[in-house]
């Protein structure tokens, strides 16, 4: 016997119904993670401006995109030492504002409780987006894409 | 010691024999010795061979350690030997261990009826290491242009068989430098009761690196007086280390030279004991602390430190900032003097004592972009005494003698709290602002994994808007302001203020409530707050604006207002005329400005001849509704008085003459709008008609 055939219509109608709420629910629940709002532009566009600092400590290794949605002073060496202060400093900032976007992107989803979530969604985005021959945390250790 | 001595003699006696026995004549010699034990000292399977017509005595020694280091196979082969009594002479002498030969040539002199002796190692960089005894108590070892490179080079080898876990870090940290040294080591005996060493030594160009960089230092000069003495509970001694060149980064502090430390402390089997150490640095009067470190494994136990006029202004930039929030390094400045004490007991931090005196804080103001601008945040000078103990509630009292906040100066004010542990509860703290205050009440706040988290509430005790706007460079506006927050949150990244600020303004009152701040020191930096405004009067609000003149009174709601450093980048604005009876004028200007800010065609065609013949004119109500979305204003006019057309009245007009106002330009570039106002109110002329 079909089993199609076994369930009456209504039940499947409201199997569909059922479904397509948790389906609503689960895209919800996923946010929207290129909201816009004036403080996330604010941040990006913070981060946007130090990109033009951090991308040659990206590409020479000093620096890599860690697994926590942080950015790592991984090999200081490639820096000379005079500036290791200041290129700790730049990661410092930048980690800051990472961490205000992630809290702000939570917020503007109206779940400041989603952060923990927003972030680490988006440090495997950084790492996917890394392009070849930046550093990346994978499993725990550094991986030169 | 007397038999580490006693053994060393007798395995260099056993060494002359080598020499001494074919001088007789005899063809062969083969001597085998058990082992020489002493503390410290240990030679096993020990062989010394001589055959006539071979190239010269040689020893071997199957097992030697010297303290912790130990070398097997060690193979001492001398072509060049000479014994003309009472000395031998050793010349080119090599040294094997297992079936490598080290990269040195050995010299040495050697009288054995006296035991003394001189020897001459001279490594293949040119390094010399020069070994004296005396015969009797003095052993001096002098090294010349030693390089510790070759450590983790030519000698990697050899450094791994005398110490692997040595040689691995020497490889790891890549340490450079030529050394020069002189040491002297003198037995008990005559010149004293006490085994004595004294030492000189001096690195230059000195560098190491570990892998990641975050502890390396280039271009180290270094200079070391030591001397110590044996006593039956350790070595007592006293030195001076001075760092007289080069750079160092330590993450995350970038060091330069300068520091000098001398110290005088024990040391034992057990641990290293720093007595009493003063440390000359920078920005800092005086700099005492004593210390126990545990040898095995290298740990810190106790540390006592105590600092006395530090200058707040070197050490914020080289210490503070890049120890405790090095994202802020470009804002945040430091001023004054401060003195502080800490002790820890069992490598855990028991108390902490600052002292503060004229010193000054402050955080520059950043705008959306990250660049620093604006006076920020600042306070100071202040002075007082922040105790802290792992152990007891504390109480910390500090007298700020003032401040600012952006345009704001903020008066003296005092800061009592109770520090317990990682909480801190402060009194009531009163700042005064203009002829008011803002008073922090019940102020709790608590350090956790996840930053600092805690409550209070926030009263703004009344304050003039005239000071406030003329302080601000607002146009002035007379009125008060004041605020009851009694729950405010304090979160990582957010406080929150539940309660109500409240502005008497214009003969009516403007009321905030729901406000939060976000990232309050971030570029991200947000205000969100709910406004209603009720019977605001047009007339004192046009005047103060120069709008042209406006009698009657309005009506506002503001519902999800958001402020990005300070500029209003979203809100649900509703304007309306107040209900009630009262004299509804507008005059031409006020019309015409009305007009240019609705973009234009605001004012039909058929209205402008009246517009030019008469001075004012009556209405029936006013109205304006403006959502402000990604900067773009979506506006409509009264409420429910659409138009066939697709206008909206934004004034009504009513009596003679009357007037309407039609807005036909639905979405407004929110900036353009600010922009023409700002004409508007900065030139006081009238805008251009369309």
């Amino acid at each position: 016997m079909n089993a199609r055939h076994g369930v009456p219509g209504w039940m499947r109608w409201l199997m569909a119904g059922l479904l397509g709420c948790m389906m609503a629910f689960a895209v919800q629940a996923q946010g929207n993670l290129e909201i816009d709002t004036p403080a996330i532009s604010a941040l990006k566009s913070s981060m946007q401006k130090r990109h033009g600092q951090l991308a040659p400590l990206y590409a020479s290794g000093a620096i890599g995109l860690a697994a926590d949605g942080s950015i790592a002073l991984r090999d200081a060496s490639a820096v000379p030492l005079a500036q290791r202060g200041s290129v700790n400093a730049l990661v410092a900032a930048e980690n800051a504002d990472r961490s205000a976007l992630y809290r702000e992107v939570a917020r503007a989803n109206q779940h400041p409780e989603w952060e923990a979530d927003v972030r680490s969604t988006f440090a495997q985005r950084w790492i996917d987006r890394a392009p070849a021959g930046w550093w990346v945390q994978r499993g725990g250790s550094w991986v030169k894409k | 010691m007397a038999a580490r001595i006693a053994a060393r003699c007798c395995w260099l006696v056993l060494l002359a024999l080598a020499w001494v026995l074919p001088v007789q004549g005899i063809e062969r010699i083969r001597l085998s010795i058990g082992d020489i034990r002493a503390p410290g000292l240990s030679v096993q399977g020990v062989e010394l061979q001589f055959a006539a017509g071979s190239k010269g005595p040689e020893l071997r020694i199957a097992h030697l350690a010297l303290g912790e280091r130990a070398w097997r196979g060690l193979h001492l082969s001398c072509p060049e030997a000479d014994a003309a009594f009472p000395e031998i002479r050793c010349r080119r002498g090599e040294i094997r261990v297992g079936a490598k030969r080290l990269p040195l040539r050995i010299d040495f002199r050697f009288d054995p009826l006296t035991s003394a002796f001189d020897a001459a190692l001279r490594l293949s960089s040119g390094s010399t290491v020069d070994i004296r005894h005396d015969g009797g108590n003095l052993v001096e070892v002098v090294l010349t242009r030693f390089e510790i490179g070759e450590l983790s080079g030519d000698l990697a080898g050899f450094a791994a068989q005398v110490s692997p876990a040595l040689a691995a870090e020497l490889a790891q940290y890549a340490a450079k430098g030529t050394v020069d040294a002189r040491l002297a080591w003198r037995q008990a005996g005559d010149a004293g009761p006490h085994e004595k060493l004294q030492l000189q030594a001096r690195l230059s160009g000195g560098s190491f690196s570990s892998p990641d960089g975050l502890q390396a230092a280039e271009g180290l000069a270094l200079s070391l007086d030591l001397t110590a003495r044996a006593l039956a509970a350790g070595w007592d001694w006293q030195g001076r280390l001075a760092w007289e060149g080069g750079e160092a980064y330590l993450h995350p502090l970038y060091l330069r030279s300068g520091p000098v430390l001398q110290a005088e402390g024990r040391l034992n089997d057990d641990e290293l004991v720093l007595r009493m150490a003063t440390l000359k640095l920078e920005g800092v009067d005086q700099f005492a602390l004593t210390a126990r470190i545990a040898r095995e494994p290298p740990s810190l136990q106790d540390l006592t430190l105590s600092l006395a006029g530090g200058d707040l202004a070197i050490l914020g930039p080289h210490w503070i900032t890049p120890a405790l929030v090095p994202a802020l390094a470009d804002r945040l400045r430091f001023a004054g003097h401060v003195g502080a004490g800490a002790e820890i007991r069992d490598g855990q931090l028991l108390s902490l004592d600052l002292v503060f005196d004229g010193a000054g804080v402050s955080l520059a103001g950043v705008d959306e972009g990250g660049e620093v601008r604006g006076r920020g945040l600042a306070f100071g000078p202040l002075s007082g005494h922040l105790p802290w103990s792992a152990t007891a509630p504390t109480r910390a009292s500090l007298q700020v003698q003032g401040g600012y906040w952006e345009a704001l100066s903020l008066g003296a004010f005092d800061v009592d709290a109770l520090l317990d542990g990682g909480q801190i509860a402060f009194g009531q703290i009163r700042i005064p602002l203009l002829d008011g205050a803002l008073v922090l009440d019940g102020l709790a706040l608590e350090h956790g994994a996840e930053g600092w988290r805690g409550q209070g509430g926030v009263v703004v005790e009344p304050l003039s808007m005239a000071l406030l706007t003329e302080a601000l460079g607002w146009p002035s506006m007379s009125g008060i302001l004041s605020a009851s927050m009694p729950g405010m949150r304090v979160s990582t990244g957010e406080i929150s203020l539940d309660g109500a600020l409240v502005v008497s303004v214009f003969d009516g009152y403007l009321q905030a409530t729901g406000l939060r701040v976000s990232e309050p020191f971030g570029v991200a930096s947000n205000l969100r707050a709910d406004i209603e405004a009720r019977h605001l009067d047009l007339a004192q609000l046009t005047d103060t604006f120069s709008f042209g003149s406006i009698s009657g009174y309005v009506d506002a709601d503001v519902k999800g207002l958001e402020l990005a450093g300070w500029r209003p980048v979203a809100f649900d604005l509703r304007l309306a005329s107040s209900p009630g009876s009262y004299r509804r004028r507008i005059s031409q200007r006020a019309v015409q400005n009305i007009g240019a800010l609705g973009g234009g065609g605001a004012i039909a065609a058929l209205q402008r001849g009246v517009l030019s013949v008469f001075d004012t004119f009556g209405y029936r109500e006013l109205g304006f509704h403006c959502v402000l979305v990604n900067g773009i204003c979506e506006m409509n006019g009264i409420a429910g008085r659409g138009r066939p057309d697709g206008g909206f009245p934004i004034v009504r007009g009513g009596g003679i003459p009357a007037l309407d106002v039609i807005g036909y330009n639905r979405r407004v570039d929110w900036q353009e709008l600010v922009d023409r106002l700002q004409r508007v109110i900065e030139n006081n002329a009238a805008p251009e008609l369309h």
